[in-house]
């Protein structure tokens, strides 16, 4: 596992807690790995998107339409 | 006129031929029937055939074209619809167990306009589950397999309907594309297709992967066709809260406008990077191609370009989870193993990863939009390697090193999903193994009469798109 992406067994069952989501401990083993792979990748998008540069940047809600068409 | 000649025809050259009584709607539906029944067990291209309402509805055409009702280029052509698209009376599945017996009352807006155009709906096509997938493995209705090598895949989401292009068993479709489901499987299957820009085309009663990145579109053999489909069912719709006022150009009109002083941009460090050979190889050709033809290609840096894989992981996992939340506390047996591990994935991101990555959209999106000031349209390979065996989850593109595939075949069609931009992707060329190469044109928002344009000038040069498959 990277270290910036603790996803562990118990780590799991915490996120399953919190989205209320009862997932037996077989299925959420199983998601332990692939989960740390996405969320070590999100954190570094994460990081890029929270250096002081790109502070304005909005997220998008809904793409602009006249202004561009 | 034979059945192999039948099947050949485009919907360009079909539609005078009906125009003018020369060719049947009856007995091109009856061709495109049996075909469909031919390949079919093989393919796994269709999860429903509506042979009876094709049949009656054929005969309908007939009798108007003899009367003198004739209503367009699309009065009386078979085409299919990828099965998340809703269509009044005939199941809609969207490749799910969930949805196995839902039956819509009313049609998606794309269906109804094709319809009102005289498109003939022969069938429903197979689907990745959901569209939450690229490789049509579906667990319900069977494994989606590509005509060019039936041990290969055909891409997904939209597997189903390029599939069915390819292999004569319709004249076009729809297929719905959140990152790539329409390209990818254009792309492998030796088709056109196209991602329209977000709010061109009407995704009312479609059912959704991702809201803030879906779309529905044409796929089929030549860009021509493709204009056809596309003139059909684009324009506002006052039924989809994201459909755009946007006045549609005349795509038909710029196709035989060549590609004379058109600028096309290559990404640096990225267009052509980190691709299988074959693939690299087609996509220069076919750039050396319009080079030829009087475009000019140029490269442009976009400093954030890397980051999109993630981003549209982040989204395409947090939204389905969203939408999927009661069923999969409700009915979680009855998803397949890969989109359950999905959408129990994404209910773990924490808002702040979703929000970053909806961020990082307005940065590429301004960064393509700058980049629209130096050239007309981008190009990328529409994927980085040809069809991968059946069931394969890894795929190895070089060094020998194996990547998921998952995120491997986000690698180019992801960019304008998240961009919001419009994409083509058209064949330019095989590998060594006889398999499809296709290559994707971005372009600005709402300007597809662009990409058109493009992909009709390297038609008008080319064959690629003139090979079918040995089936």
């Amino acid at each position: 596992m990277k270290k910036d992406a603790p996803v562990t067994k118990e780590t799991v069952e915490r996120l399953c807690v919190l989205a209320d989501l009862p997932l037996p401990p077989a299925r959420r083993d199983k998601l332990v790995a692939p989960l740390s792979g996405l969320i070590a990748a999100a954190n570094e998008l994460n990081r890029k998107m929270a250096e002081g540069a790109r502070r304005g940047v909005l997220p998008v809600t809904r793409f602009p339409e006249r202004e561009e068409g | 006129m034979a059945q192999a000649d039948l099947l050949n025809l485009t919907i360009a050259q079909a539609a005078p031929r009906l125009e003018r009584r020369e060719l049947s709607p009856v007995e091109l539906t009856e061709a495109v029937l049996q075909r469909i029944g031919a390949v079919n067990a093989t393919l796994n291209a269709y999860i429903t055939v509506c042979a009876p309402q094709a049949r009656e509805v054929a005969q309908a055409t007939e009798r108007m074209i003899r009367a003198g009702y004739y209503l367009g280029p699309l009065h009386g052509i078979p085409i299919a619809l990828k099965d998340n698209i809703y269509t009044r009376g005939i199941r809609t599945t969207a490749g799910a167990k969930i949805l196995a017996d839902f039956v819509p009352d009313e049609d998606a807006t794309v269906a109804a306009r094709l319809k009102r155009a005289g498109a003939i709906v022969v069938g429903k096509t197979n689907m990745h589950e959901f569209a939450w997938g690229g490789t049509t493995d579906n667990p319900h209705y069977g494994t989606c397999r590509n005509p060019w090598n039936p041990e290969r895949f055909p891409a997904g989401s939209s597997g189903g309907s390029g599939a069915a292009v390819a292999a004569r068993a319709c004249l076009g479709a729809l297929g719905t594309d959140t990152g790539g489901s329409i390209r990818l499987p254009s792309s492998v299957n030796g088709i056109v297709g196209i991602r329209p820009t977000i709010g061109r085309v009407s995704n009312h009663n479609v059912v959704p992967l991702a809201w803030t990145m879906d779309t529905v579109s044409p796929m089929t053999r030549t860009v021509e066709d493709c204009v056809t489909m596309f003139e059909v069912i684009a324009g506002y719709d006052p039924l989809d809260p994201q459909s755009a006022e946007v006045p549609l150009a005349d795509c038909r009109a710029g196709l035989g406008r060549g590609v004379r002083g058109l600028r096309i941009g290559l990404i640096r460090d990225y267009s052509l990077t980190h691709l299988q050979k074959a693939v690299g190889d087609a996509v220069r050709g076919a750039l050396k191609t319009l080079e030829g033809l009087g475009a000019g290609v140029e490269e442009v840096p976009m400093p954030s370009i890397h980051g999109n894989i993630s981003a549209q992981l982040t989204i395409e996992s947090c939204e389905p989870s969203a939408y999927h939340q009661e069923w999969l506390r409700t009915r979680p047996g009855d998803y397949g193993e890969d989109v359950r591990a999905l959408l129990e994935m994404g209910e773990m991101y924490l808002a702040t990863h979703y929000i970053q990555a909806q961020r990082y959209r307005s940065l590429l999106r301004r960064e393509f939009l700058e980049g629209f000031r130096q050239v007309d349209v981008f190009v990328t390979p529409t994927l980085p390697f040809t069809a991968t065996p059946c069931g394969a989850t890894e795929v190895v593109i070089e060094n020998n090193q194996t990547e998921d595939m998952l995120s491997a075949i986000m690698q180019f069609t992801g960019v304008p999903s998240l961009a919001g931009l419009p994409a083509l992707s058209l064949p330019v060329g095989f590998d060594p193994d006889g398999l499809p190469v296709g290559m994707q044109v971005i372009g600005r928002p709402f300007d597809e009469a662009t990409l058109f344009r493009l992909g009709h000038a390297y038609q008008a040069a080319t064959n690629w798109h003139t090979k079918s498959p040995r089936l």
